[in-house]
C-alpha cells in the first residue's frame, strides 16, 4: 500500500527539534490512518533533529515526556484523522494550534478522559496547552477519514491520500509552512465547539 | 450452606447438589418495570410536570454510560434511577473462534487503565484450562505489576477524578457554608500531610492547581515507571503471557522496582491522613452524609495476589489457592462473609439479560462444574453474548450492560472489596506487613522520609460514598506492602537462582478445556470464564466490576448497584434555584465506586426543567 520515498535534498528550514506524532485509536478503518502510518514514517529519511513517536499512549504521560525533554521540542507535527463536516475523505488540512484554552471545567474533563485511556488529539492539545509544553510550533496535519468503520482497511479515498499526507508531513518538518498549504487554525476555548475551525 | 436463593444444597459431606423436586430449579420471576414507570408518572403529574431545558456545561459528551435519575428537589430525594451502558464493545464476540494466546492481547484492550489487568486474568483463564503452574518468580512477579497497577490507579482515582468533589472550589459553589467551618476545623492528620485546616487541604484538592491534584499526576508516573519494568509498556503490557511472564527479571530489575516503590511508603501514608480528615470532617458536618451512596455491604471479589508456593493454577485446588491469596476471594452479603471459596463465588454467578440489548439464549451446556457444583443456565461458561440492539426504554431494555448476580444478588466491586474481604475473613496467610482482625486491616509501613506507622482501616458503620473512597485511599499501602513482600521474595528467589519466569506450554488440538480467570482491577472483581475446543476458544465471558456496579435492574426488579447507591442518596447541595443544581451528592455516589468507562450522569430535576449533565470521567474499561 505504501511506497518508501526516494530521499531527495531539500533545503531545511532550521535545524529546530521537531517531534511528528501520531494519534488515533487502532482497527477503526480510516480513523486508524496514523497510527497505522506510524512505522512507515519512522522509516523515512528524515533529519535527525526530526524524531517521529506515537502520541497514543495518554496526554498526560506525553506532557510528562515533553516536560523531561530537554531541550525541548520547538515544533510538534501531529497525524491525526478527525472527522469534520463538509469535508471528502482524504482531504487533508493542516491547522496550526493557536493556543488559548477553554474553561476549567472543560480541561478538567479533558484530563479525566486523558487518565483513563480516552485517545483523542483535542485533549492532546489543550493537556499539553495547560501544562505549557507546546513552544513554537504546532501543527495538525488531519486526514479527514468520513465515517467510522470497525476494521484495518483504509478506502481508497484515504489510501490516495497518503503519498500527500506523507509529503504534507515531511515539507512541514523540513522546510516548513509554505504557499500551498492553506493553513487553518484551531484554538482551545472553540476547539469542542461545532465550529472548531478558525480560518 | 453459602447459597439462599440458588437451588443448591450440600449433602453431609460438604457436596452440592442440585435441589430435587423442583420442576423449573433456575426459574426466576420477571417483573413489569412499567408499573414503576407509571407509578411515577402518575407521582410527577400530581406535582406537576417535568419539563426539560438542557442545561449542558459539557459540550462534548464522550461517555459510555449514562446514569438516569429523577430528583425531587423540593424534598430533598432521588425518585428514579437507571443506569445504562450505551456502548457495546463485543470483546466476548471478537473473541471467539480465535487462539486462546490471543486473548491477553486483546482482551487487554477492553480497558485503558486496566490492561495488565485483563491480560493477566486471561492468562489465569488459560492456566486453569490449560493446567499450566507458573515458576514461583512469574508468580511474584505478576503481583508486584498487579500491585503497581493498583499504585497507579487509586491515585488517579482519588485525587483526578474523585477529590475535585470535595475540593474547595466544588465545595463553596455546593454547600458553601461548609468553607467558614471548614476553615476553622483542624486536621488530625498534620503531622503526616502537613496540612494545618480542612480547608487547607480542600484547596489544595482543586482540580488543576491545588497540589494534592498535581502531586497526584506525578505519582502515576513514578508508578508507571516502576511497571514498565516488568510490562514492557503501560496500559497494554506486552510480557504478561499464560504460564507467568515473558521478561527475564534480575536484581536490576528488581532495584529499578523498588526505588519508584519506596516512594509511595510515604504517599500511603500521607493520602490515608488526608482522606481521613476530610471525610471525618463531612461526616461530623452532617450526619446525613452517611446516607450518600449508601447500599448493603453486599460485595463479591475474586482475591488477587498469588502465593507461589499454594498457586498451581487448577481447578480443583482453587479454593485452597484462592484462600492463600494476599487478598481473600469471596462474597460479603450485608457486611458478612458467606464463602470465601473460588468455586462456590463461581458457581453462585449468572447473568440476565432481561434489561440489556441482548437476546436470551437456550443452552444449558454445563449443568455442573468439575467439583460436582450445579450451574445455573446463566452461568458465564453457559452464557452465549447475542446482541440485539433496541430502542431505549425504562420499561423494558435500556442498557448494553448486562444484570450480574451471584445467588441472585445484584453484587458491587470495588478495590474496597478486597479489602474489606480480606480484614473480615481473616483466612490470608500471615503477613509480614498486614494483619487481619475481622474488624479492620492493620497495615504496617516502613520508614522512608516519614517515619514507619501502623495504619489501621477499621470496616465503617455505613457503606456509603465517603467510605468508598476512604477504603480506596487505605488500598494504596496495603498494595504497597503486598508489592513490598512480593519483591522481597522475588529477591530471595533470584537469589537462590530460581529465575524461571514461564512455563512453557502447548495449546492442544482436540478436546475441550474449561477455566476461568479470577483477578482484580483498580475497581474490583474481574472474571475471564473461557473454553477451548479443539484448540480454539468455543466461548469467552468477561464480567468486569463496571458489569456489576453498572447493571441494570434485575429481572425481578431489583436494582443494580449505582442505581441502589444512588436512589439512597439524600439531597443536602445548597442552591437558590433549581436552575442552579448541580447534582453533586448523587455524582459523589456514582463517582465513589470509580466508575468504570466515560459515565455521563444526567439528572432530571423534577418541576424544573432542569436536565444537569456532568461526566464521571473514570477508566475506558467496559462492559461487553
Amino acid at each position: 500500500m505504501l511506497s518508501q520515498e526516494k530521499s531527495q535534498p531539500v533545503p531545511v528550514e532550521s535545524n529546530k527539534k521537531t517531534l511528528i506524532g501520531t494519534v488515533g485509536y487502532h482497527i477503526l478503518g480510516n480513523h486508524s490512518m496514523p497510527p497505522m502510518l506510524y512505522s512507515h514514517l519512522q522509516e523515512l529519511d528524515l533529519p535527525v533533529h526530526v524524531k517521529v513517536d506515537e502520541l497514543n499512549w495518554g496526554p498526560v504521560a506525553v506532557v510528562q515526556m515533553f516536560q523531561a525533554e530537554d531541550p525541548p521540542f520547538e515544533k510538534v507535527i501531529i497525524l491525526c484523522a478527525v472527522e469534520r463536516s463538509g469535508r471528502k475523505i482524504g482531504q487533508i488540512d493542516v491547522f496550526k494550534w493557536l493556543g488559548t484554552l477553554p474553561d476549567e471545567e472543560q480541561i478538567q474533563a479533558c484530563v479525566g478522559d486523558a487518565a483513563t485511556g480516552v485517545i483523542s488529539v483535542e485533549n492532546l492539545l489543550v493537556i499539553g496547552e495547560y501544562f505549557k509544553v507546546w513552544k513554537d510550533e504546532v501543527y495538525l496535519v488531519d486526514v479527514e477519514p468520513g465515517p467510522e468503520i470497525a476494521g484495518e482497511d483504509w478506502t481508497k479515498d484515504m489510501q490516495d491520500a497518503i503519498p500527500a499526507i506523507i509529503s504534507t508531513i515531511k515539507r512541514l518538518a523540513i522546510t516548513g509552512v509554505d504557499d500551498q498549504m492553506h493553513l487553518k487554525f484551531l484554538q482551545g476555548n472553540t476547539i469542542f465547539k461545532e465550529e472548531s475551525i478558525l480560518k | 450452606m453459602c447459597f439462599k436463593n440458588l437451588p443448591v444444597a450440600f449433602d453431609e459431606n460438604g457436596k452440592a447438589y442440585l435441589k430435587e423436586d423442583i420442576a423449573n430449579p433456575y426459574e426466576y420471576k420477571v417483573v413489569d418495570l412499567g408499573l414503576e414507570q407509571d407509578k411515577l408518572k402518575s407521582l410527577m403529574e400530581k406535582n406537576g410536570f417535568i419539563r426539560s431545558v438542557d442545561y449542558d456545561p459539557v459540550t462534548r459528551v464522550a461517555g459510555a454510560l449514562a446514569f438516569h435519575s429523577v430528583v425531587d428537589l423540593k424534598q430533598g430525594k432521588v425518585l428514579s434511577t437507571n443506569s445504562m451502558a450505551t456502548l457495546f464493545r463485543g470483546y466476548e464476540i471478537i473473541l471467539k473462534g480465535r487462539d486462546p494466546r490471543d486473548a491477553a492481547y486483546i482482551s487487554s484492550r477492553a480497558c485503558g487503565v486496566c490492561g495488565g489487568v485483563h491480560a493477566t486474568t486471561s492468562a489465569l483463564a488459560i492456566e486453569m484450562a490449560l493446567g499450566i503452574k507458573p515458576p514461583p518468580l512469574g508468580i511474584v512477579m505478576r503481583n508486584i505489576l498487579l500491585a503497581i497497577e493498583y499504585l497507579y490507579d487509586h491515585p488517579l482515582h482519588l485525587f483526578l477524578l474523585a477529590g475535585p468533589d470535595y475540593s474547595e472550589e466544588l465545595v463553596a459553589a455546593t454547600n458553601p457554608e461548609m468553607i467558614p467551618k471548614a476553615a476553622k476545623a483542624k486536621c488530625k492528620n498534620k503531622a503526616v500531610h502537613g496540612y494545618d485546616t480542612i480547608l487547607d487541604i480542600m484547596k489544595d484538592l482543586n482540580p488543576l492547581k491545588g497540589q494534592l491534584y498535581l502531586e497526584a499526576l506525578t505519582m502515576t508516573r513514578v508508578a508507571r515507571e516502576a511497571y514498565v519494568q516488568i510490562g514492557g509498556k503501560y496500559p497494554h503490557p506486552q510480557s504478561v503471557v499464560p504460564g507467568g511472564i515473558s521478561v527475564t527479571v534480575t536484581m536490576s530489575t528488581l532495584n529499578e522496582v523498588y526505588s519508584r516503590l519506596i516512594k509511595f511508603f510515604d504517599y500511603g501514608q500521607k493520602t490515608t491522613g488526608i482522606w481521613d480528615d476530610v471525610f471525618d470532617f463531612f461526616l461530623e458536618h452532617d450526619e446525613r452524609y452517611n446516607q450518600c451512596g449508601v447500599r448493603p455491604a453486599t460485595m463479591a471479589d475474586t482475591g488477587v495476589w498469588d502465593r507461589p508456593d499454594y498457586y498451581d493454577g487448577t481447578f480443583e485446588n482453587c479454593d485452597k489457592w484462592g484462600n492463600a491469596r494476599w487478598s481473600t476471594p469471596g462474597v460479603l452479603v450485608d457486611g458478612e462473609v458467606v464463602t470465601t471459596n473460588l468455586s462456590e463465588l463461581n458457581a453462585g454467578l449468572e447473568e440476565f439479560v432481561e434489561h440489556s440489548y441482548y437476546e436470551k439464549w437456550d443452552e444449558h451446556k454445563y449443568k455442573t462444574d468439575a467439583k460436582g457444583y450445579p450451574l445455573s443456565p446463566n452461568h458465564p461458561w453457559n452464557k452465549d453474548t447475542i446482541p440485539k440492539p433496541g430502542k431505549q426504554s425504562w420499561r423494558d431494555r435500556y442498557s448494553w450492560d448486562t444484570c450480574p448476580t451471584w445467588d441472585r444478588m445484584p453484587m458491587e466491586a470495588g478495590a474496597y472489596s478486597r479489602m474489606y474481604l480480606t480484614a473480615k475473613a481473616k483466612v490470608a496467610p500471615k503477613s509480614q506487613y498486614l494483619e487481619n482482625t475481622g474488624h479492620s486491616m492493620k497495615i504496617n509501613v516502613p520508614k522512608y522520609n516519614l517515619p514507619a506507622a501502623e495504619l489501621e482501616w477499621k470496616i465503617p458503620e455505613h457503606w456509603n460514598a465517603f467510605e468508598r473512597n476512604r477504603a480506596r485511599a487505605y488500598c494504596i499501602p496495603y498494595s504497597a506492602m503486598v508489592a513490598l513482600e512480593n519483591w522481597q521474595l522475588a529477591q530471595q528467589l533470584i537469589r537462590n537462582g530460581e529465575t524461571a519466569v514461564s512455563t512453557p506450554y502447548e495449546i492442544p488440538k482436540t478436546g475441550t478445556h474449561i477455566g476461568f480467570g479470577a483477578w482484580g482491577a483498580g475497581r474490583g472483581f474481574l472474571t475471564h470464564h473461557l473454553i477451548v475446543e479443539k484448540g480454539l476458544i468455543q466461548n469467552y465471558q468477561i464480567i468486569t466490576p463496571s458489569t456489576l456496579n453498572a447493571a441494570p435492574r434485575a429481572p425481578w426488579g431489583a436494582p443494580g448497584p449505582y442505581e441502589e447507591a444512588v436512589l439512597n442518596t439524600p439531597i443536602l447541595e445548597k442552591y437558590d434555584k433549581p436552575e442552579d443544581y448541580k447534582g453533586i451528592d448523587i455524582l459523589r455516589a456514582i463517582r465513589s465506586f470509580d466508575p468504570c468507562m466515560p459515565c455521563t450522569t444526567h439528572i432530571m430535576a423534577k418541576d424544573s426543567d432542569h436536565v444537569v449533565t456532568r461526566e464521571v470521567t473514570t477508566c475506558a474499561c467496559g462492559i461487553e
